[in-house]
């Protein structure tokens, strides 16, 4: 039994260690935020140093101080004013909201049709589709990106959203819940008269509402933090996305620290707010699911 | 007549997603195949594609000033529609394009709707060609790669950088896939010991993975500078200052130990759902016949935990050999670059999208033949 507590003792100092150098980065980056661009001593403008340690804070005063100079909000305010920030949260919105509507309806279609309809050829046409996993995207994107300038889609919503309505991990998450409602469901709605499109609609797809959820949740997430395609669809500055703004506080003669910290800070918030609220989708569903295959 | 129903409704329902898959990746990778073997260049493709307004090239180059009392005779004198095209259009044309040009451009009836101002709109070669050519129209209908052959596969194998690239990849995945998992699993040990304060700790290691990694790069690039945080913590132990990402033998690691950082928390709740199926019993049972600490981990828990480890291993290694966002933001020198980021410039900005492509096929085969080696070696649970 001794033993057993050391193990605790144990698992507590490495959980404690962990949780530091994860949140390090964060808090670094919060206090950075908040730190002023410049600010007046004895009268002559000075800078701040932001890589300094320790980074003297004192909560005392008010403000609050940090790197021994008052904090101040004003960053979060300068983002919005320097860039279109208010714009690309627009656009992330609309991008990482259509995507994740299309996902909800395409990747539950297909997902229910091989989870429990019977058709010729279905078992290769799901083995194909999940090949495609395996194909890294660095390998399709000139193609795409041809196709898009082909069909005049670069710089356009629909060029961003397009591309992504569908994908076959969504496929696949939706048809293991399909396969988990019991096919006696099915039958009785059967029996009743209910045809395919009435069964799939209103007797299986309530019964995985819960794999709705941590669909439209992965897929929302992922696409709010994707940079990779909007960085290939887009190169207007009005197009951006919240990724991919960032890039715009870092200029080959200056980095913008505190503008690019609190823009970063700003466009992870909404992330640690859905995974409070909804953390249940996390832990259990997808990834039980996914393992027992 | 049921049955030919259902067979309907089956492929309506998958429809969409056969569409997107089949535009987006299947298609792609025929296309790739295919580009791998030309010299595609993307601003020649671009040359079809910018539109211009049509009278306005045609006063520039004719040097009108004033569309009043023009003589068309003395204009058709003065154009040559090969030199019209290639240097005030910008559309660059091979010899036998020329020749056809020379026989075929209708250059009277350009002159005339110049002078008529029919002109007067904006338009692409590719319409120009159209309109004003009384024959091979399709000629310019857009542009056409050449055909290399396996120039490009023999430009890769000779080209240093490529295979510098492709270690770089293979490295990050090695090292990468298992210091995450065995931290992941760590992790998830130590939170399984009937601890305090479960939802602090499970919300602190996952803020990481549900972070952009664009943010997360942000966030790095600032500890990892000259005067950083890290540094000042490992001048601490005595250890001089380094500019992590400038300087090639510790920019890759750098960027390794962040992309841990990033999935271990994700992976961490994956291993720790595992270990919450795992029967009480049979722990208790292990504790009593003496099996307690490195001991029940080895020869208790990994061994139950096989389906979780080697999904965590396969997303790992996925993750991993594609490996991009980071290194586009962090990574300065091209010695550092991954296949993926090499790829990516190759095609978008050095214009080589014939080069890219050979090299993204190469990419493609190389991971497929990895795929079925690690098929036959672990012959695991399947999830797919």
């Amino acid at each position: 039994m001794r033993k057993w507590q050391l193990a605790r003792k144990i698992s507590y100092i490495i959980l404690i260690v962990y949780a530091i150098v994860s949140l390090t980065p964060f808090i670094w980056a919060l206090l950075v935020s908040i730190a002023p661009m410049n600010y007046l001593l004895n009268g002559k403008s000075t800078g701040v140093n932001i890589m300094q340690w320790p980074p003297e804070i004192n909560i005392f005063k008010l403000p609050p101080e940090v790197f021994g100079a008052p904090s101040t909000l004003s960053n979060y305010d300068q983002v919005f004013t320097v860039t279109p920030y208010a714009r690309w949260i627009l656009n992330t919105v609309i991008y990482a909201g259509f995507v994740t509507i299309g996902n909800l309806f395409f990747d539950a279609m297909a997902g229910y049709a091989f989870a429990k309809l019977k058709f010729p050829g279905k078992d290769i046409i799901f083995t194909i589709l999940l090949g495609t996993l395996m194909v890294p995207f660095p390998v399709t994107i000139i193609p795409v990106y041809n196709l898009l300038v082909n069909f005049n889609l670069v710089n356009t919503y629909a060029g961003l959203i397009f591309p992504k309505i569908a994908s076959v991990t969504g496929l696949f998450l939706m048809r293991q819940f399909y396969m988990s409602v019991p096919d006696e469901l099915d039958e009785a709605a059967k029996v009743d008269g209910a045809g395919i499109f009435r069964r799939f609609w209103q007797i299986d797809s309530p019964v995985a509402l819960p794999a709705f959820a941590t669909l439209a949740i992965y897929t929302f997430m992922g696409m709010w933090n994707d940079f990779f395609w909007p960085l290939i669809v887009t190169s207007n500055k009005n197009m951006f996305t919240l990724a991919m703004g960032l890039n715009y506080f870092r200029t080959s003669y200056y980095t913008f620290w505190q503008l690019m910290m609190a823009a970063s800070l700003l466009m992870t918030i909404p992330m640690i707010v859905i995974f409070l609220s909804f953390q249940r989708y996390f832990v259990e569903t997808d990834i039980s699911s996914a393992v027992k295959g | 007549m049921k049955r030919a129903k259902e067979w309907i409704a089956g492929y309506l329902l998958i429809l969409p997603i056969i569409a997107i898959i089949g535009t987006f990746i299947i298609y792609p990778i025929v296309a790739s195949v295919y580009y791998s073997f030309t010299n595609y260049n993307p601003l020649r493709q671009m040359e079809y594609k910018n539109t211009f307004n049509l009278q306005d090239q045609l006063e520039q180059y004719l040097l009108v000033f004033n569309m009043k009392d023009l003589n068309t005779r003395y204009l058709l004198s003065q154009f040559d529609p090969v030199d019209f095209i290639q240097t005030q259009l910008g559309i660059k044309i091979d010899t036998s394009q020329k020749s056809t040009i020379e026989k075929y451009f209708d250059s009277k009836k350009l002159i005339d709707d110049f002078v008529t101002m029919k002109t007067n709109e904006r338009i692409n070669g590719t319409e120009l060609f159209s309109r004003y050519m009384t024959k091979d129209k399709n000629m310019f209908a857009g542009y056409i790669p050449a055909w290399v052959g396996f120039q490009n596969f023999s430009h890769m194998i000779n080209d240093n950088l490529f295979w510098t690239t492709l270690w770089n990849s293979v490295f990050f995945a090695i090292v990468v896939t298992p210091i995450q998992t065995f931290l992941a699993l760590i992790l998830a040990v130590a939170v399984n010991q009937k601890i305090k304060g479960i939802k602090f700790f499970k919300l602190s290691f996952y803020i990481p993975s549900v972070t952009s990694s664009a943010a997360i790069s942000m966030l790095f690039m600032l500890l990892y500078s000259k005067p950083g945080l890290i540094n000042r913590i490992l001048g601490f132990i005595g250890i001089p200052p380094i500019n992590w990402l400038s300087n090639t033998s510790t920019a890759l690691p750098a960027v390794m130990a962040m992309n841990i950082w990033t999935t271990a928390g994700y992976f961490m709740i994956v291993f720790f759902a595992g270990l919450q199926n795992i029967p009480r019993d049979l722990i208790e049972a292990s504790e009593l016949d003496g099996a307690i600490g490195w001991t029940r981990f080895w020869k208790i828990i990994m061994p139950l935990m096989r389906p979780q480890i080697s999904y965590v291993v396969t997303l790992g290694l996925i993750g991993t050999l594609q490996v991009f966002d980071q290194i586009y933001f962090l990574i300065q020198n091209q010695q550092n670059y991954t296949t993926a980021m090499y790829i990516y410039v190759n095609a978008f900005n050095y214009n080589q999208m014939g080069y890219a492509s050979a090299i993204a096929v190469f990419f493609l085969a190389f991971i497929m033949i990895l795929t079925l080696i690690q098929r036959r070696f672990v012959k695991e649970e399947n999830y797919f």
